[in-house]
């Protein structure tokens, strides 16, 4: 067994060369997967997040560590356990329908499968019926929906209502944002949670699911 | 004979040389060569096609390099937007700048409360009103998406707000080809019929491609239709650095451009002549907080070349943004950020120039920022029209019989001075340069309570020419859906 400092290092400044380097040597010096990952990865991860938090790292350093960690994953994934936790849960993402924007929705899946999220992105243009039947596919434990047009907003609204209608609302929680969507409007739509911004989406993400 | 006149110089901003002007523009031209763009409206598609655009896959085409120098040569070096009476009010020649509003926020400060809010539909009609009233804010947008009107009709009910509520020029916003139909029925029935809106149009519409190299099925809609009816249009991208565009300006640029030249070739396909207002929205992404600023060096800075590339190559008046902040309340970011992007979108002559009032990164509108711009407009009006040089100015005159004339002589009492001050100085209305004690005894004031109290006072005061009852019962009628 190592200690896996050099490694939490190297995913924190985003040098994805150091970080693989260190996973093997993690693995060759007897760590288990699920140990790196644990102990490793995912504390670097939230030690990225911190330092995001409180302004010491841009966007883009934060998504080249996400990067840098999925890499390392990769590196990882023929070793796991079957079974193996590497998700702290399963995410549907996408765009509303009638709306083509996706810079902010891939921000926030990015940033969330950077947080340990399994997310399935489901693109642009989502009908209700599409989020409906990826939902009865993946079961999911969150569906994220964005929008950034005022006028493509009501497809949230019916997205929720084709969700009840399936009979499959109570098993999901849902996250709406974009530019438009407000708090009262996520309380209105009786959506589980509205979050502003990609940070926020995170947090609130695991708030839902009650993790810490 | 008399001696020449000395023509007077008016301060101009340059940020470009012609070889980085022409360098960004091949580089466009190699992005809607080289890498294509997807093109979802069937009916551009094949207009393309016709034209000489080449099928990658699907939706997906690439156009030749001549199809952008016929749209360059067809389409109009100037536009001229008509007030609603009629009046020619924005003639978008060579380097005029004129001011405007912006669109689609989500809140707006309170007049009464301060506070930050949900837009209203009592709100576009204040905003219009106090443009109405103000002397340099040349043309009004929405300022917000209304929570109290049925979000499908959010376009035609601000813009029927908009036409009670001011006769000044209107940059509007369309959804699709359906409201944006409506809206142009209401603005014919303003002007007096088709024939009389395409003759003197009082309207600009305001759609945007979807950066990178996308373009939306009802978006081209709207554009065709403004092609087809002569209506002028914008096409900006948001081709923000950093987030529809890669985060080096030049690159920015350069695919902003590329997007609004394929707009430009569609537009000028499907309606030879129609007017199209050039230029994308070249921003940054927030590297932090993921906001596009509206109060960044940055944007001001792309415009400016924008502004120089239309001298160098494009030769069509372009659109801008203006008197706009991040900041969450009229502070000093607020005034910093304003006055930086009016002073030098007029310094490098941008034309149409919109979001004049916005705080929040263009989440929220403020009535007293409108107001502060008003003046910071004329300030840098005053500045932009630099110094005249003649014998009136030069007041030789003048200075001799205050300095050898009677004992006692001052400027302030000359003749000269009494002529020429109003003219020769600015005289701000709402900056403050009273003396410590009477601005005290006036209520100890900030400039964000300056501006309130002239909101209020215009929006009590201001009377705006009505519209007969007519027209407002005709354009009623089509709000309802007739």
């Amino acid at each position: 067994m190592s200690d896996l400092k050099a490694l939490i290092e190297a995913v924190i400044k985003g040098d994805i060369k150091s970080a693989t380097v260190e996973t093997q040597k993690a693995l060759d010096s007897g760590n288990n997967a699920q140990d790196i990952l644990d102990k490793g990865l995912l504390v670097a991860m939230d030690e990225v997040g911190a330092m995001f938090s409180s302004g010491q790292l841009f966007v883009p350093q934060m998504l080249r560590s996400a990067k840098t960690m999925q890499e390392c994953i990769k590196v990882l994934e023929p070793f796991f356990q079957e079974g193996g936790a590497i998700s702290k849960g399963k995410v549907i993402i996408g765009t509303v329908k009638g709306d083509l924007h996706d810079i902010g929705k891939n921000l926030v899946s990015m940033m969330m499968e950077g947080s340990g999220f399994r997310m399935f992105d489901l693109g642009v243009d989502v009908s209700p019926e599409r989020f409906v039947q990826k939902t009865q596919e993946i079961e999911p434990d969150i569906v994220a929906m964005s929008a950034l047009l005022s006028t493509t907003m009501p497809s949230m609204r019916q997205t929720i209502e084709a969700l009840e209608q399936a009979g499959i609302r109570e098993k999901v929680k849902v996250m709406i944002g974009g530019a438009p969507v407000t708090e009262k409007y996520a309380r209105e739509i009786q959506a589980d949670c509205y979050a502003p911004d990609a940070g926020s989406a995170v947090t609130k993400a695991k708030g839902l699911l009650d993790i810490l | 004979m008399k001696p020449l006149k000395i023509p007077t110089f008016q301060p101009r901003l340059k940020v470009l040389n012609r070889e980085q002007a022409l360098a960004i523009h091949a580089a466009a031209l190699e992005i809607i060569e080289k890498i294509g763009f997807k093109m979802e409206h069937r009916d551009a598609r094949e207009m393309l096609t016709a034209a000489g655009c080449s099928v990658v896959s699907s939706d997906w085409l690439k156009m030749p390099a001549y199809l952008v120098e016929d749209a360059l040569t067809s389409a109009p070096g100037q536009i001229v937007l008509y007030d609603q009476r009629g009046n020619k009010t924005i003639p978008l020649i060579n380097g005029n700048p004129f001011y405007g509003t912006g669109s689609d926020a989500t809140f707006t400060l309170d007049v009464e409360t301060g506070q930050r809010r949900r837009v209203v539909l009592k709100d576009v009609a204040n905003f219009a009103r106090l443009v109405d009233g103000l002397e340099n804010i040349a043309f009004v947008m929405s300022m917000g998406n209304p929570e109290d009107v049925p979000v499908e009709d959010i376009y035609i009910h601000v813009f029927a707000e908009m036409v009670r509520n001011t006769n000044k020029p209107i940059v509007f916003i369309a959804d699709s080809g359906r409201d944006i139909a409506r809206i142009y029925k209401i603005a014919c029935r303003v002007a007096g019929g088709e024939e009389e809106l395409r003759n003197k149009p009082f309207l600009l519409n305001y759609s945007e491609a979807i950066s990178p190299l996308r373009f939306p099925l009802n978006v081209m809609d709207k554009l065709i239709f403004c092609a087809q009816k002569g209506v002028p249009i914008c096409l900006p991208s948001g081709s923000n650095a950093g987030g529809g565009a890669p985060v080096t300006l030049a690159g920015a640029l350069a695919l902003g451009i590329a997007e609004n030249l394929v707009g430009l070739v569609v537009h000028q396909l499907a309606g030879k002549g129609s007017p199209f207002l050039f230029g994308p929205n070249v921003s940054v992404l927030d590297m932090k907080s993921t906001v596009v600023s509206y109060g960044c060096p940055e944007w001001s800075l792309t415009q400016a070349a924008l502004a120089d590339m239309r001298d160098e190559i494009y030769g069509l008046p372009i659109w801008a943004y203006a008197g706009a902040s991040d900041a969450k309340v009229m502070d000093a970011q607020a005034g910093a950020d304003a006055m930086f992007s009016i002073i030098s979108s007029m310094l490098s002559r941008c034309n149409l120039i919109h979001d004049v009032g916005f705080l929040e990164y263009g989440s929220t509108s403020s009535l007293e920022m409108v107001v502060m711009a008003n003046e910071l407009i004329a300030m840098s009006r005053f500045f932009t029209e630099g110094i005249p040089v003649n014998e009136e100015t030069l007041a030789l005159e003048a200075i001799e019989r205050v300095a050898v004339g009677e004992p006692g002589s001052i400027f302030l009492m000359d003749d000269h001075t009494f002529e020429h001050f109003m003219q020769a100085q600015f005289l701000p209305a709402l900056l403050d340069r009273s003396r410590y004690d009477s601005w005290q005894e006036a209520g100890s004031t900030d400039l964000y309570q300056r501006c309130n109290a002239e909101a209020k006072r215009i929006l009590a005061e201001h009377q705006v020419e009505a519209k007969t009852d007519e027209v407002l019962m005709g354009i009623e009628r089509i709000v309802q859906g007739g």
